[in-house]
């Protein structure tokens, strides 16, 4: 018979999933992009949307009658995909740029993390803050609005959802636009410029060709004027001609699920950096 | 599995440019030397190593794992690259504990190793600075904490000592050897070889992407006796004292490199060392200094790059 002391071993501390992973980096950069810039350009995405919808629904209210279209008013100006894309540039410039700029990248790929999550947590953290932007507004616009008595409730749901509608496949869009362009460089800058400048070109650009060719096609290739369209077709805006509502939809989805894509195509070839 | 790491053939190229050019080693346990110049393809196989890039030709093999695509063995392994991959707006702690959540620890856990790691590189006081703050020696430490920080069983640390300062540097190395002592297994990079020489005599040499020696630093050392060994000599009459010396059979070769100093290469330094006091006594020759700037690695690298084997 042998004796011998027993054996104590401290257990491994136990490891949490790939999900929680995923969401360590992606709380890390969301909360990395609560500066200014990004909070300025939230800020007036909320007060030009609330202010601007609440005081048309109210004028509405007034004369007699609210319909739908009295909610869709932001986005008959500019301002609202211009907020939009301040937000696109401050949030999502370089949340790809930055860590292959600073090398982080390669701690990441150090860790036992997949491509996939850590494209799926930049994704999470910058279209947060795209859904902050521009689906948040609409919806406290719309809470205002019947909380004031200026809609009633049924019109007050079709209106959120509308709001919902819009605002999510702007997010879709700008993110994968963000993640995108920031795949292509290690400088949040740069990337920055390329977003701004690639949405004002094509919007000035679609614009001017329209305008001389006639080509009922060619505002499908800007995404501002594609926005626009969603929006007077969710809102039920009626005396408006263009590119269908449905088609526009269906060219933002699919060109931002195309540069989500991409994105993740650039992150498998990210491997040279200079010794 | 024979060897920690193992790399057959291993070839990596950035467009026409070679990173590494049939790469072929075995990393024993322990703690081993990767030494070779800037350029050599140092950082290279540290980044193959992690899975970040994918070898073009050959095996490499890590922790008896395939070095290449996800795997959840990563967390074996710790890290230390040799740039310095900070987000400046963060604290030293929180920078650890974000990277040990996301290699799986739970928050709280992650915390407290974090802090653990922070305290073991001596940066506990600068814990909560934000890294804008920190000077390279305290982005040096922080990044070997953070590569220690999860216990990983294998640490890969490019050039660890580069920038620290020498207290800095005495306590890298006095952690480097607690880790070997507790069972870990480390490779570091270094072009600055006597750094190299005074932690292991386990190394591999690297040089133009491949590896041009390995073993332990005294075998290395037989390597070169196929090479001649310099030596320098100082005297006031060097022609005569050449004439002396360019007796013995092992001297190959003699130079006058400026006034009062003779250079000479032999292929026995032991036997040159033995008859040097005799030859001078005899020939009534004077020695001022004899220097061989074959005494440590430096010379043994610089044999084995320039000649090869």
């Amino acid at each position: 018979m042998s004796i011998s002391a027993p054996r104590y071993v401290v257990p491994p501390t136990p490891r949490t999933g790939r999900a929680s992973r995923l969401l360590a980096i992606a709380d890390r950069e969301f909360f990395r992009h609560a500066e200014w810039g990004t909070l300025l350009a939230v800020g007036f995405a909320y007060t030009a949307t609330v202010l601007a919808t609440v005081t048309t629904v109210l004028f509405a209210s007034l004369a007699g009658s609210v319909a739908l279209d009295a909610f869709a008013t932001v986005f008959a100006s500019p301002l609202w995909p211009f907020l939009i894309l301040i937000v696109t540039t401050a949030a999502g410039a370089g949340c790809l740029a930055e860590d292959v700029g600073n090398g982080s990248f390669t701690l990441y790929r150090a860790r036992p993390v997949h491509l996939v999550d850590y494209l799926a947590a930049k994704t999470v953290a910058c279209g947060s803050w795209l859904v902050i932007a521009s689906v948040g507004p609409g919806l406290v616009a719309v809470a205002v609005t019947a909380a004031l008595g200026y809609a009633e409730a049924g019109l007050a749901l079709h209106a959120a959802a509308a709001f919902v509608a819009t605002g999510l496949l702007a997010a879709v869009f700008f993110t994968g636009l963000a993640l995108a362009l920031s795949s292509l460089t290690d400088r949040a800058l740069y990337a920055g410029v390329a977003i701004f400048g690639l949405v004002l070109s094509l919007y000035i650009g679609g614009a001017l060709v329209a305008g001389l060719t006639g080509n009922p096609y060619v505002p499908y290739g800007s995404p501002i004027e594609d926005l626009h369209r969603v929006a007077i077709g969710a809102f039920q805006v009626s005396g408006t001609s263009g590119t269908s509502p449905a088609a526009s939809a269906g060219v933002l989805a699919g060109a931002g699920i195309a540069l989500w894509a991409f994105a993740g195509w650039r992150l498998t070839r990210l491997e040279v950096i200079a010794e | 599995m024979t060897g920690v790491i193992e790399a057959e053939s291993v070839t990596k190229r950035y467009g026409e440019v070679l990173g590494l050019n049939g790469f072929t080693a075995t990393f024993a346990p322990g703690i081993t030397g990767l030494v070779g110049p800037n350029g050599a393809g140092k950082s290279t196989l540290f980044r193959l190593l992690v899975g970040q890039l994918r070898a073009d030709a050959g095996s490499l093999t890590v922790l008896g794992h395939p070095a290449w695509g996800p795997g959840e063995y990563r967390r074996r392994i710790g890290y230390c690259p040799e740039q310095n991959p900070l987000y400046e707006w963060m604290t030293g702690e929180e920078f650890v504990t974000i990277l040990l959540r996301v290699d799986g620890l739970p928050k709280a856990d992650a915390r407290r190793q974090a802090a653990r790691a922070v305290e073991t590189v001596g940066l506990t006081e600068a814990r909560h600075r934000r890294l804008a703050t920190y000077s390279k020696g305290m982005r040096q430490r922080l990044k070997l904490a953070q590569s220690i920080a999860h216990d990983p069983e294998l640490i890969l640390l490019d050039e660890p000592l580069n920038g620290v300062d020498p207290v800095g540097r005495a306590a890298v190395t006095s952690l480097l050897r607690e880790l070997q002592a507790s069972g870990r297994h480390v490779v570091l990079s270094s072009h600055v070889l006597y750094e190299v020489e005074r932690l292991t005599d386990q190394i591999v040499m690297i040089a133009n992407g491949r590896a041009i020696a390995q073993g332990d630093l005294h075998r290395i050392r037989d390597l070169i006796d196929a090479h001649p060994h310099v030596i320098d000599l100082e005297g006031p009459d060097p022609r005569a004292l050449a004439r002396a010396l360019g007796s013995m059979d092992h001297v190959v070769s003699i130079e006058f490199p400026g006034p009062g100093r003779l250079r000479l290469r032999t292929r026995r330094p032991d036997d040159f060392y033995r008859s040097l006091p005799r030859i001078v006594v005899e020939e009534r020759q004077e020695v001022r200094s004899v220097q061989s700037s074959d005494d440590n690695l430096d010379a043994v690298f610089r044999y084995l790059s320039e000649g090869g084997r």
